[in-house]
């Protein structure tokens, strides 16, 4: 199987001959870390916006050698909104959102186009231009088409309150007022379908819709109103992301049992990245592991952080065990390689799936 | 009183709308200040952590709510620092540095608001001289730390081991949470406690204002 067949096969709910293993992202430091167990020659550790082209393409080349060299079956490029520097922290975007970032590249919005529903009427609605892509077109013409090439893209929720500059701001509208929050919800969907075809234009083979819909403790909002406000949105996106020949990814942290049942119902392929501070892998492949391919769970909390590569390796074990049997399952992290995970804990990681993860599996919880 | 029942129903149930004009009838009708916090807000916001601790509310009901609670706590304000009302007392609180998530904050300052806390939010990405800064202008009986990603996890450690330097570390109690943090992370870097959620971190605090902890 080529590796994008592997990927593939499992997010079809089939068993392919090993257990695919995949990233929904690294950051720039992290590439860097893990590169440098496979070669000397790595750019500078500064975020991709301060870097020269040359520095950029370098840590692309990098993250592109580290997927040959670990035999890694997909790579996410993510959909980069274009960007107006304001100063050293903050950025504006076409829609007009400004973001804050922090010091591993991750962005926060604080400030968005709209404030309340009748700014609709004034936005300017922004189209995905060609040059947000070029990540997922150097991944596709670097690797190949045997690399499964996943596209990451905000999904739905995110979008509508990126455009309010704050979750909370949009959270006021729920009650009061709900067209509001499906007016804004229609506009990042109509957005979100747009880049969807651009994706599959490109060559795209799965779309990983992110924007957490839970944390620690639950959901973020209650079933009712991910009924109401989120899922016409997920179905509209995933029927497209199908029509399109690939196959659609739902990416959220946190407790998602309370809604688990509409990522089934949506459509979604496969379901990432099962957080085991929140939820148990065993019970997600009981109650849905024939209806969505479950992926992710090792953790990047504590263990690739500060853990023994033998305890990376025991939790790999563990975790293919109960996760894998019969396919449907592909093996990342618990959410992203961030700067705080060790090169040689993410590499053992990979390692460890390729010494558990051969189909027969040798092992079974 | 039914005038009062209306009140709390309004901050549990979120309706926000007319909710001062209704603070500022019963202020009117003779109604404390400190009635109106003790009796009301304070009460009725207890019941919202509590539907949102057993999972009847969510993110947007506990905003909801809380926000109608600061509605009409603005119009009290003012009256409870012209009576010489005190605050239950006072919690420094931010989002350490490196970390710029401050919706997890947002909610416990509102709740510590709701439970009659004087609160200082020192925003996002704060360093550990600001709390140590903050903790010798306001002298509070709390320090909350939050941190949502792992990379800032070390700064709460930084930011403990700094009070601590600047010998405020018997003055202060310190909580701390975020999608990170455990209980056992909370004891590993010298804090007093772990909170899962601004409920519980509220509770925590208003256990140390009364002497149980």
């Amino acid at each position: 199987m080529t590796t994008k067949e592997r990927m593939l096969t499992a997010l079809s709910l089939g068993q392919p001959d090993r257990v695919p293993v995949w990233e929904l992202a690294f950051n720039e430091e992290s590439i860097i870390n893990i590169g440098k167990l496979l070669t000397a020659d790595v750019p500078p550790v500064k975020l991709a916006h301060e870097m020269t082209m040359e520095e950029k393409l370098k840590l692309l080349e990098l993250l592109y050698k580290i997927t040959r060299e670990l035999e890694l079956d997909g790579l996410t490029s993510i959909h980069l909104f274009n960007r107006k520097i304001i100063d050293a922290d903050h950025f504006e975007d076409d829609w007009g959102r400004i973001s804050h970032v922090d010091r591993v590249g991750d962005a926060v919005t604080v400030k968005g186009p709209v404030a309340e529903p009748s700014d609709l009427k004034h936005l300017k609605i922004v189209h995905p231009q060609e040059n947000e892509f070029l990540m997922l077109m150097a991944s596709i013409g670097n690797l190949g088409k045997d690399v499964a090439q996943v596209l990451f893209a905000v999904g739905p929720f995110r979008e509508s309150w990126s455009m309010m500059g704050g979750m909370e701001n949009l959270f006021y509208y729920y009650k009061e007022n709900p067209q509001f929050v499906k007016d804004l919800a229609r506009i990042a969907t109509d957005y979100i379908l747009e880049i969807v075809d651009k994706g599959a234009d490109l060559g795209a083979d799965a779309v990983a819709i992110s924007s957490d819909l839970a944390y620690n403790k639950s959901t973020l909002m209650s079933p009712r109103h991910y009924e109401e406000y989120i899922f016409p949105y997920h179905v509209e996106i995933v029927r497209h992301i199908h029509r399109r020949g690939m196959k659609a990814i739902k990416h959220s942290d946190g407790v998602m049992w309370p809604i688990m049942d509409y990522m089934v119902e949506a459509g979604f392929d496969g379901i990432h990245p099962i957080q085991p501070q929140c939820m148990d892998i065993g019970e997600v492949k009981a109650k849905y592991g024939k209806r969505i391919c479950i992926m992710g769970n090792i953790d990047c909390t504590h263990l690739l952080t500060t853990g023994t590569v033998e305890e990376v390796e025991k939790a790999v074990k563990d975790t293919i065990a109960v996760a894998a049997p019969g396919g449907g399952y592909i093996l990342s992290s618990s959410n992203t390689i961030h700067p705080s995970c060790k090169g040689e804990n993410y590499v053992a990681m990979v390692k460890a799936a390729r010494t558990y993860g051969i189909y027969p599996l040798e092992i079974s919880g | 009183m039914a005038e009062m029942e209306k009140l709390r129903e309004m901050i549990i149930n979120g309706n926000g709308k007319g909710i001062a004009d209704h603070v500022v009838k019963l202020v009117d009708r003779g109604q404390t200040p400190g009635s109106i916090l003790n009796d009301a807000l304070i009460p009725a916001m207890d019941i919202v952590g509590d539907l949102y601790q057993k999972g009847e509310y969510f993110l947007p009901e506990l905003l909801i709510s809380a926000r109608a609670m600061q509605r009409a706590l603005d119009v009290i304000k003012p009256k409870l620092a012209e009576q010489g009302v005190k605050n239950v007392g006072k919690v420094v609180i931010g989002t350490v540095q490196g970390d710029l998530h401050d919706l997890g904050k947002n909610l416990v300052n509102m709740t510590l608001e709701g439970a009659g806390f004087e609160v200082i939010d020192l925003g996002v990405d704060v360093p550990p001289d600001k709390f140590v800064a903050a903790i010798k202008e306001h002298d509070p009986m709390v320090v909350g730390m939050s941190a949502l990603i792992t990379t800032t996890m070390p700064a709460m450690k930084e930011t403990i081991e700094a009070i601590t330097s600047a010998g405020l570390r018997s003055k202060v109690k310190i909580m701390v949470g975020g999608a990170p943090i455990t209980s056992e992370y909370a004891v590993e870097i010298g804090a007093d406690y772990y909170g899962p959620d601004s409920t519980d971190g509220k509770n925590y605090a208003r256990d140390v204002a009364t002497g149980k902890v």
